[in-house]
């Protein structure tokens, strides 16, 4: 049995009086690709924010290779986290090759003494050889070339990729992508589908949410279906889309046994 | 052949700054827009890493300048040590204090932080003036002592030298640190600081460290105007010097902070040196601003590079 990474018990995230998220708990092991899925408004986005440390959670706890994880995001990125955003969070004035280079470049900065140690380093050697190489062959990886266009040229999926890829150069345990295949054409599909693999292969793990049920089926080792804050469903994807969970969520009704077949289809 | 990152630009700047000498000559007028240039270009590059790259605009920088020139008043004439040293102390309690108000604001942005900090630099003229026993009141510390670089005094025209190549010096170590990864989480921070943060460095302790980066180029700058002025006053580094210093970029092109040494020359000749309409320089120069602004939002230096591009593009 592979490693545990990530788990979360009892995550549960209240605005006011409104529950966004309740109760969620989940167990990540090395290798292993979970796919979060869920209509709008079910708590994905949340959840990933909870993980990530974008915001606090109300109650329940994470720990990371069985470390306690908490905190602001940038200790949590430390200690392995790297996510994705639903609205893709690049500068857009710089290069591709810039964005693509913060992951791995913030690595080096995480403390106070390297913030200020870097400026000096910075100043006398501005490119290493060894940055310009990884952000080359992580641009091979994910399919993107001319590197040296600023990030607003780009479409919305080429910006997912270059996020996608940023979070790579990262080298996390755990990596958080939310919703990366939004506005991607097949190409982008195609890169995105290789970084998670690539983290498969080093051992670590990926949570991926979408709403596309049926592409993050084919991808995924496991799927958690939220539905209005609540975890409705934990297990193999195959099985997830013939569940009555699965029914319950998307159409409303529970379904009857004979009409599992014909609504799984639809939803493939 | 291996190129030098940021070359061309000091190459440009070591040209600019001939040009500059062989302009000035001997003539002492002259010299004196030189360091005043100089000053306000160190001001306007130390506003360059906070403010255009990390994009958070504080207003102290009349105080930071301050600090360094009175660095120099003091250590001239309080103590008998070696007048260089006022050119480590002056940033290094300017980075200190940057940090201190940093702290106090790192929950501000936008126009709050920029109100929050004018209103620290006018404090701290108020300061100046009221602790006379430190500071020598409102007429300020004069009659300060020469440099003494172990035996080597400089002359007057070797300090206006001296000044244009610690300037192009700082400018080419900015532009260096702006390519390098420090310079690309900085310049990230700008727009998409959740992504810097999402990738483990602390947007607001960056932060800190950029303002401290920034105070202490302002105070070198501060320190050198009070010397080759000889005297120093709380009215020696103005909010106006402050506001022009925000717009230099702007004038020049903010994509490299030689941008701003050229808003500086610029700056400087309007307001200062522009024979025709001498009383009514700001006047000029809050115009030109606006035209650039209207016609070539990149600055002279943005505009420039597009027309050797399209002119490169055709004759490729």
């Amino acid at each position: 049995m592979a490693e545990t990474l990530l788990v979360g018990s009892g995550l549960t995230k209240r605005y006011g009086g409104v529950t966004a998220l309740q109760d969620v708990s989940f167990e990540l092991r090395a290798g292993e690709i979970l796919g979060l899925v869920g209509p709008n408004g079910a708590g994905k986005t949340t959840l990933v924010d909870l993980i990530s440390g974008a915001q606090p959670a109300t109650e329940g706890e994470l720990t990371l290779r069985g470390q306690r994880l908490s905190g602001p995001a940038a200790r949590r990125a430390k200690a392995g986290l790297a996510r994705t955003f639903q609205y893709p969070q690049l500068a857009l004035d710089l290069t591709v090759a810039e964005n693509l280079l913060l992951g791995r470049a913030a690595r080096r900065h995480g403390t106070v003494w390297q913030m200020v140690a870097g400026s000096f380093a910075g100043a006398l050697r501005p490119h290493l050889a060894s940055d310009t190489q990884a952000v080359a062959k992580l641009a091979e990886e994910l399919g993107i070339d001319r590197l040296d266009r600023p990030a607003g040229d780009l479409s919305l999926g080429e910006q997912r990729l270059v996020e996608v890829g940023r979070a790579l150069g990262q080298d996390p345990l755990v990596l958080l992508l939310d919703e990366p295949f939004a506005g991607s054409d097949a190409s982008g599909v195609h890169g995105i589908v290789e970084v998670v693999r690539t983290v498969q292969r080093r051992g670590h793990a990926v949570i991926l949410v979408d709403h596309n049920v049926d592409l993050v089926a084919g991808l995924v080792d496991r799927i958690m279906l939220l539905d209005r804050g609540r975890a409705v469903f934990d297990g193999n994807p195959q099985e997830c889309l013939g569940s009555p969970e699965m029914q319950q969520v998307y159409f409303g009704v529970a379904a009857a046994e004979d009409d599992q077949e014909d609504a799984s289809h639809v939803v493939s | 052949m291996k190129r030098v990152p940021g070359s061309f630009g000091l190459l440009l700047g070591l040209v600019g700054a001939a040009l500059i000498l062989l302009w000035v000559g001997a003539d002492g007028y002259k010299q004196t827009l030189i360091t005043t240039t100089a000053t306000y270009a160190l001001i306007a590059l130390g506003m360059y890493v906070p403010y255009l790259m990390a994009g958070s605009l504080s207003m102290a920088y009349g105080a930071y300048a301050g600090i360094g020139g009175y660095a120099v008043g003091l250590l001239s004439s309080r103590t008998g040590l070696p007048l260089i040293l006022a050119w480590i102390a002056g940033p290094v309690v300017a980075a200190a204090v940057a940090v201190l108000l940093g702290l106090a604001t790192r929950r501000l942005s936008g126009f709050f932080l920029a109100a929050v900090t004018l209103l620290f630099g006018m404090a701290f003229t108020a300061l100046l003036v009221d602790a006379e026993g430190l500071s020598g009141g409102s007429g300020g510390l004069g009659s300060l002592r020469k440099l003494n670089i172990l035996g080597w005094v400089p002359s007057h025209y070797q300090v206006v030298v001296g000044s244009l190549v610690v300037v192009c010096v700082i400018a080419f170590l900015l532009d260096r640190l702006r390519m390098s990864p420090w310079g690309v989480i900085v310049r990230t921070m700008r727009d998409a600081p959740r992504a810097v943060e999402a990738a483990g460095v602390r947007v607001s302790v960056m932060n800190l460290v950029s303002l401290a980066i920034g105070a202490a180029i302002a105070a070198v700058g501060g320190g050198l105007f009070t010397y080759s002025a000889g005297s120093v006053t709380p009215d020696t580094f103005t909010l106006n010097l402050v506001f022009l210093a925000i717009f230099m970029p702007l004038i020049g092109g903010s994509a490299t902070p030689w941008g701003a040494v050229l808003g500086a020359v610029i700056a400087v000749e309007l307001t200062l040196n522009f024979p025709a309409v001498q009383t009514s320089g700001t006047l000029i120069l809050a115009l030109g601003v606006l035209v650039i602004l209207l016609l070539a939002p990149q600055g002279v230096i943005g505009y420039a590079s597009r027309l050797a591009r399209l002119v490169g593009g055709r004759r490729g």
